[in-house]
């Protein structure tokens, strides 16, 4: 008999314990957690908390649905795409024609204030959102024709130029696109009326955004795990092999890249009514193409939950850094103090939240697991307030020296490549907390406003440290066993 | 000869840039045999494979498989015919299992249809099923049954020729092409390997192998090719070739 091959790395998590997606959701809890405290600081009423917390959600679902998209293209099937911010540009303006109701020329005397835009079709919201899913479809699958049988760059080129005219042409065909002011007032599924309109229409945003993104969920994963998902992966592999075991690998290839420029063009129609108004200039700038490649790579290509908890994440500090740097712009610098009790009585709540499992209840985590853990929250929670300046400094020298203390015997007991990961990330976590210690010393007001303008460099550093550990993303592709 | 052959090359050409990598070959395969091709590095006869299985486009000359002539026919169509190639350097999809790898093999799966997905799922799921019976029953003959689930990465390089041939006899070919699918298998191994080729042949399947390791060429093929600079240089049954002065010459070696 054949001897089984032996295994090399880390196969299956031991224990069960599904250590991945519990630090990435808390993670992603952690976010909100912040952000509603900041915001409560900042006084803000509980509607107006939840609004902001809506507005979160549903950008950050236009985002999973952009990385959803993607992932099927480059997670399943290895095709690159550098122009997303195109395809949602389709298809934000499509549907923001089809749905709005007719914007004529506004002329005063000579001056044209308003150009006006193309139709304004008054069209129900589904059929709007339908005509962009099918243009962007149709503009992926036009751009991907000749592109996708030539060499895979040519693809990435073809695909960058397309999104890199559709911003000009939209900025300068201002009969059609409303030019550089863009198309405003897209209506909002429901009109609401009254003070509450901006929150009733938030709650509105997430429930429909998330019975989108839950339905998209469920289809592609259904279609990822069918044998043309199997295709897919087959030709993501190796496409000359999958060629010569009789598959065309070429149509394979043209409805993967259709489909998620599809979906792209669903995020844009999204994008269209979330808002309410469409401008080319910055939202679907090339850097919307990059956050949506960051948020796959940190969730984990080729994993539909990867894709979409990448969004959420990416977004999340995204969103978090404006509200950090906004609390700062309103003046808060009294209420540090109490925001940074509130950060430590979380931090001691996790920690003795994981204590309890640990050593009262059954052992879910092993020892090194545990400290790495534990390590984890002290560095995130003492990071935090560091960042904004709250603690004095000798307590934040206290969690450095602690941190650093559970670093070093994790570091002994095991050398393990995640183990030493936890470790330098934690460390990198501190540093920057310390960083901002330094500087708001210096320059008291400039924390806030730091956080805001470094938070690329901030991701960038994640990016690193995990393409060098953890190449695959948090959430793995996993292994798929066939009964 | 009696039957009129499965596979016809006639007049061949490929070169890359000056290189003649395919020098007007022609050479027939009769079918239900196991025939040999051999030749120094460099002859030719990986080329000739994937132009045959259509993954390069001759430059001229014309492939008549079955009654149809097959050059410049896109390799996906090609394997419907009944045509299927192995590869010399293992071509495993790494990061699926090797079941994954086998069933992928499969003609005409509906699942591979996006539309069959949603409306037929009932066939889909049924197809589905069968399939996977039939890679499991496969991967017994190539013993590679228990290592079913595992990542086709995790295999070493003789199991990685297993799963070829695995892959190859999934699509369920009339003739099969197989380049050095022994090179890197154990002795005993080799010995069951070609077992199962030659059961294969008896039923009605036909293989066209490239060889180095001239036990299996000598002891198993019924004919055997001489390829030499890009063309046919000798033909004949393994005693014939085995004696010829020029393949001695240029292959075998006093």
């Amino acid at each position: 008999m054949t001897a089984a091959a032996p295994k090399k790395g880390p196969a299956v998590e031991p224990g069960g314990f599904p250590l991945n997606e519990f630090i990435v959701f808390s993670l992603i809890g952690g976010i909100v957690v912040i952000g509603i405290i900041s915001a409560v600081i900042a006084g803000a009423t509980p509607k107006g908390i939840l609004t902001n917390l809506g507005f979160y959600v549903s950008v950050a679902i236009i985002f999973s649905v952009l990385a959803l998209g993607f992932n099927l293209q480059w997670g399943y099937t290895g095709l690159f795409n550098a122009g997303i911010a195109g395809f949602y540009l389709i298809g934000a303006y499509v549907a923001a024609i089809a749905i709005t109701s007719p914007a004529p020329p506004i002329v005063v005397g000579d001056v044209v204030v308003y150009p006006g835009h193309l139709g304004g079709f008054s069209l129900p919201l589904v059929v709007g959102v339908l005509l962009a899913m099918v243009a962007a479809g149709g503009a992926a699958a036009v751009v991907a024709l000749p592109a996708l049988r030539l060499r895979a760059d040519y693809l990435a080129i073809a695909t960058l130029a397309l999104a890199v005219t559709l911003q000009i042409v939209t900025r300068n065909a201002q009969n059609i696109t409303g030019g550089a002011i863009g198309i405003t007032s897209v209506p909002p599924p429901i009109l609401f009326q009254g003070t509450d309109a901006s929150f009733l229409n938030a709650i509105t945003m997430v429930g429909i955004g998330g019975f989108v993104l839950f339905a998209l969920l469920v289809i592609l994963q259904f279609m990822s795990e069918s044998p043309w998902g199997r295709v897919l992966r087959d030709v993501r592999e190796d496409e000359e092999a999958t060629m010569a075991l009789g598959k065309n690998t070429f149509s394979y290839k043209l409805q993967a890249f259709a489909l998620g420029g599809a979906l792209m063009g669903l995020a844009g129609a999204l994008y269209a009514v979330t808002l309410g108004y469409l401008s080319p200039e910055s939202s679907f700038a090339p850097a919307v193409t990059f956050s949506v490649w960051v948020m796959v790579i940190v969730g984990g290509s080729g994993n539909n939950r990867g894709a979409f908890v990448g969004a959420f994440l990416i977004y999340g500090m995204e969103w978090l850094s404006v509200q950090v740097r906004d609390q700062a712009a309103s003046g808060l610098a009294a209420n540090y103090l109490l925001m940074s009790v509130l950060f430590i009585a979380l931090g001691v709540g996790a920690l003795l939240a994981v204590l309890a499992v640990q050593f009262v209840g059954r052992r879910v985590l092993d020892r090194r697991r545990a400290w790495l853990l534990i390590a984890a929250i002290l560095g995130a929670f003492g990071a935090a307030p560091a960042a904004l300046g709250a603690l004095p400094i000798g307590w934040c020298f206290a969690l450095f020296v602690l941190l650093f203390g559970f670093a070093f015997v994790v570091d002994r007991a095991k050398k393990s490549r995640r183990a030493r990961a936890g470790i330098y990330a934690a460390a990198t976590l501190y540093g920057v907390g310390w960083a901002f210690i330094l500087l708001q010393q210096l320059a008291p007001n400039a924390v806030a406003d730091s956080f805001f303008y470094i938070r690329l460099m901030i991701i960038g550093a994640l990016l690193i440290l995990l393409i060098i550990f953890r190449p695959e993303g948090i959430l793995r592709e996993k292994k798929r066993v066939l009964r | 000869m009696a039957t009129s052959p499965l596979l016809t090359v006639n007049a061949v050409e490929k070169a890359f840039g000056g290189i003649r990598a395919v020098d007007r070959c022609s050479l027939d395969v009769a079918p239900k045999s196991i025939t040999g091709l051999i030749g120094p590095n460099g002859a030719g006869k990986s080329t000739l494979f994937n132009i045959i299985a259509g993954l390069y486009r001759p430059d001229g000359g014309e492939i008549w498989f079955n009654g149809t002539q097959i050059d410049g026919l896109p390799p996906y169509d090609i394997v419907g015919l009944g045509l299927t190639k192995t590869w010399q350097i293992p071509h495993e999809l790494r990061n699926l299992t090797v079941l994954e790898n086998v069933v992928l093999a499969a003609k005409g799966n509906s699942g591979e249809h996006l539309l069959n997905l949603f409306f037929r799922p009932r066939a889909v799921k049924q197809d589905e099923k069968q399939w996977r019976l039939r890679a499991r029953e496969i991967l017994k003959l190539t013993q590679l049954d228990n290592l079913a689930n595992e990542h086709a990465r995790t295999l070493s390089g003789g199991q990685k020729k297993l799963l070829e041939l695995s892959r190859a006899l999934m699509s369920d070919p009339t003739l099969v092409l197989l380049d050095e699918p022994v090179a890197g298998v154990n002795p005993a191994l080799t010995g069951s390997l070609m077992d199962l080729i030659e059961r294969l042949r008896r039923e009605g399947r036909t293989f066209f192998l490239i060889e180095h390791d001239m036990n299996v060429v000598m002891n198993r093929c019924d004919r055997v090719i001489v390829m030499h600079q890009g063309r046919k240089l000798a033909e004949g049954p393994p005693a014939t070739v085995k004696t010829d002065p020029t393949v001695i010459e240029s292959y075998l070696g006093g």
